[in-house]
Formats: structure tokens, sequence, C-alpha cells
């Protein structure tokens, strides 16, 4: 895709035509939680995009430290939906495949992902076992925290799954007919 | 009172929040029916990897419990409720799409519609309960430890954000109306609605760890001696997250187990066993 489709899906498809209206206020960047994580706050990121950025905006970290506490989005004086903005940039990065290879995120998902694909429902340490495949570093840094928690009896070693989980991967399947 | 219940994924695995739910709810009488063969609610993953498959997982519990005959489903995750909600919100005002991903469920015979909504639980102990049913069913006087400690309530972030009609998006107060009508005293404090690094606090546990300190900071303040939360990966971040912090530690409830102590039930019926920072039932 070049940069002209990027910007066309980002902007016509993907509401991110809202981002005209920022005046750059900063509100989005000061409410952020994980701002500091970021290699662009959200504000500097919609300058970016609006000064023709896209292909790198999508490449940012910025929208993978996004917790989706949409702080940012009940603050914007200009209601731009930021929250939902970022979960368009992060679909777009993954599709268009420019995502940050640095980021643990994406991993994090696809884990989520391949879990409710296989079992219709997801149990944490499943999709932190799947995950920890790529990252055996975290897996460990979490084994004391799941060892307290198996202690009390609430870490479940079967994983809990809807009656039959084809059911979802065909609903999940569903997304590439027509359209 | 009848609901379709929807525990999502992170329930089974809590600090006694099934356990409270279900004591809790049978003080009330509540009828709480699980929503049959439900399915994950896709959280914020699916948001992020995909927009139509995040709707159609929506749209399959929202069908299921419409199956039943039910008009809403109570949660008691954050998560859920504003996956879920946003499911509702997107599907029900864009027909075309809702119409296609109906087309996809109708080989289980479901379809979804706009007829169920989604509410958290806390809204219907707060404000669909009459108040008048906590002080003719909760135990006074309160057992002095628990009357004379401060309660603090912890939103989170997705239950009033973004909607912000459920209460205030900022400075909210249905808990701190909840913990009053139980018969014990809310902790004013400024951290109720800070993010507690959600999932991300498993893999970037780092970066996560100043968002609890804070909110835990901004608790201790208020001198209050326990949290309340109303959503699983809170109180998990709040109750893992602070045994790396300096003691004190506060202990982090679920509110259906503030609520079952108040209801003089047995620490035991509400599975208190399962804090990690357990709750001291004599100081």
């Amino acid at each position: 895709m070049d940069d002209q489709e990027l910007e066309h899906i980002f902007y016509e498809k993907e509401n991110g035509h809202q981002i005209l209206k920022c005046i750059q206020c900063g509100t989005c960047s000061g409410s952020c939680p994980l701002t500091g994580e970021m290699d662009h706050a959200p504000r500097e990121l919609f300058a970016l995009i609006r000064d023709g950025g896209i292909r790198e905006a999508l490449g940012s970290t910025t929208p993978w430290y996004c917790v989706s506490c949409y702080q940012c989005m009940v603050r914007c004086p200009q209601q731009i939906p930021v929250a939902d903005l970022m979960y368009a940039l992060k679909r777009l990065a993954l599709s268009a495949g420019l995502a940050c290879s640095g980021h643990k995120m994406p991993d994090m998902y696809k884990a989520f992902d391949q879990v409710t694909r296989r079992f219709g429902r997801i149990t944490e340490p499943v999709v932190m076992a799947r995950y920890g495949l790529g990252h055996p570093g975290d897996v460990l840094a979490n084994l004391p925290t799941a060892i307290r928690m198996l202690g009390r009896g609430r870490i479940g070693l079967l994983p809990q799954r809807t009656r039959e989980p084809k059911k979802i991967r065909a609903l999940l399947a569903s997304r590439n007919q027509e359209e | 009172m009848k609901f379709a219940f929807y525990p999502g994924c992170s329930y089974e695995g809590t600090a006694g929040y099934p356990e409270s739910v279900s004591a809790v709810s049978r003080a009330l009488g509540l009828e709480l029916e699980e929503v049959p063969d439900w399915n994950c609610c896709g959280a914020t993953a699916y948001f992020s990897l995909d927009k139509y498959q995040a709707l159609a997982l929506t749209a399959r519990v929202f069908a299921l419990a419409r199956a039943r005959g039910h008009e809403t489903v109570l949660t008691v995750c954050n998560a859920c409720y504003t996956t879920l909600r946003k499911g509702y919100e997107t599907l029900t005002s864009d027909p075309g799409l809702l119409a296609r991903i109906n087309e996809a469920l109708k080989s289980e015979g479901l379809a979804m519609d706009d007829t169920v909504q989604v509410r958290h639980m806390l809204e219907v102990l707060t404000e669909v309960l009459p108040p008048s049913i906590w002080s003719e069913k909760a135990v006074r006087p309160m057992p002095a430890w628990l009357g004379s400690s401060k309660v603090a309530g912890y939103y989170g972030c997705q239950l009033t954000r973004p909607w912000g009609d459920l209460d205030r998006p900022e400075r909210p107060d249905m808990l701190e109306r909840f913990i009053t009508a139980l018969g014990l005293i809310p902790a004013r404090h400024s951290a109720g609605t800070m993010c507690c690094g959600a999932s991300h606090s498993a893999v970037y546990s780092r970066a996560c760890r100043p968002l609890v300190e804070r909110i835990v900071r901004g608790v201790r303040r208020a001198e209050a001696g326990l949290i309340a939360t109303i959503c699983p990966l809170c109180q998990f971040n709040l109750d893992a997250g602070q045994i790396d912090l300096p003691a004190p530690h506060l202990p982090v409830l679920f509110f259906t187990q503030l609520a079952g102590l108040a209801l003089g039930l047995a620490p035991e019926e509400l599975g208190l066993n399962k804090l990690m920072i357990s709750l001291n039932f004599t100081g």
C-alpha cells in the first residue's frame, strides 16, 4: 500500500478525518497513563499524520501502548474519539504489515486470538503460555504471582471453553464472506 | 428480578467474585441465569485486530441472551461492559453490518437485535434495587472492624468512560453511594478512575507499576482501610501489584464481597480467602 492509500483508509474508512479538528492542546497526552512510554504522545501522533507522516505513525509504538482507558476521549475538547482512532491505527498497521516490531502487545493480542479460536473463551494462563513461546522472560517474571494464585486455588489448569469452539471459528471467519 | 448473567473469561479465576456474586444475589433475591454457551467478548484484543470479528463476538452474546428471552445482560467486568456496549452501540446504528453478522449467526439459530442491553451489576445494586433493601437486610450494627474502616471505591476505566451516561466520567459517585447504602464510610480520594494498567501490566510491568503506586498512594492518603473494585483486572492489578510495594498493604475487595460482609454473610461464603492481601477481621 502506498501512502495515499493508507491515508485514504485512515481518513475515509476509519473516521480518521476527525483529527483535522485537533487543536493540538495536548489534553490527550496529559491524560494518558502511559504517554511516557510512547515514541510520540497522542497529540504529536495526530500532528505527524496531518503532516503526511502516516507511514511513520503506523510504525509508532503509541497505539500499542494505548490501554483503552478512554480518558483522552472524554476530555478532548474537540470530541475526537482518540482511543477509537488508536484502535484503527493498530488494525491498519497490522493489515499493511507496518506495525512496529519492537512492541509486545501485537503478540499478546495474537495469542489472545489464537486461544479464542481454539476454545471460544480465553483462560489467562493459557494466553500467557502461548504468548510466552516468543517471550519466555515475561512468563518467568509473572511466575511468582502465578504460584501465589495457584496457592489460593485461583488458577484452573484446564482451559475454559464453549461447547463447540468451531462455531466461534466459523463466526470469526464470516468476515471474509462477500464484504 | 431476573437477568442474563455474562461472567466473562476472567471471572472464574478471580479472588472470590463467583462466590460473592452468587451469595449476594441469593440474599437479595436476584436471579442470574448464566448466558448459555457464552463466548469471549473479544476485549481490547479484537478491536485492535479486526473490527468485524470484535463486533461479531459481542453480537453472539446478545443473541444468546435474546434467545433465552432476556432484556438485560449483567456483567461484573469493566472490559466486558464496555466491549459489549460498544458492540451494542455500533451494531444497532449500522443495520447493514448487523444483518451481515446475523447471517453468520443464523447457522446457530441466533440473531441479535436492539432488545437486549448490557448493564454492570453495580448499577443494578445501586440504581435498580430499592435503596431500602440495604437498611432492611444489612447487619446493624456493622462489626466494629468493618464499620470503622473507610472504604475507597475504585472504578477503574471502562465503566464511566467513554459513555459518561452511567455516571460522570470524572469523579463519579455511584460506588460511594453504594458504600454509603451498605452502612459503610466511603473515603474521599482522587484515584477512583485512574488506570491500573489493565492487560499491559502482564508484559509491561515496569511501566505500569507507577500507576498502581499512584492509586494506592491516593487511597492511603485518604486513610482508607479497604479498596472496593468492580472489575477482575482492576482487582488483580491492585491486589497483586501491592505485594511489591512497601507495607502497609490494603485489602482489595470486589464490591459484591463488601456487600456480602454488610449483609452478614460469612467470609468463606464470599471467597475472601482468595485475596492475596488478606483481610484482617479483627483490626
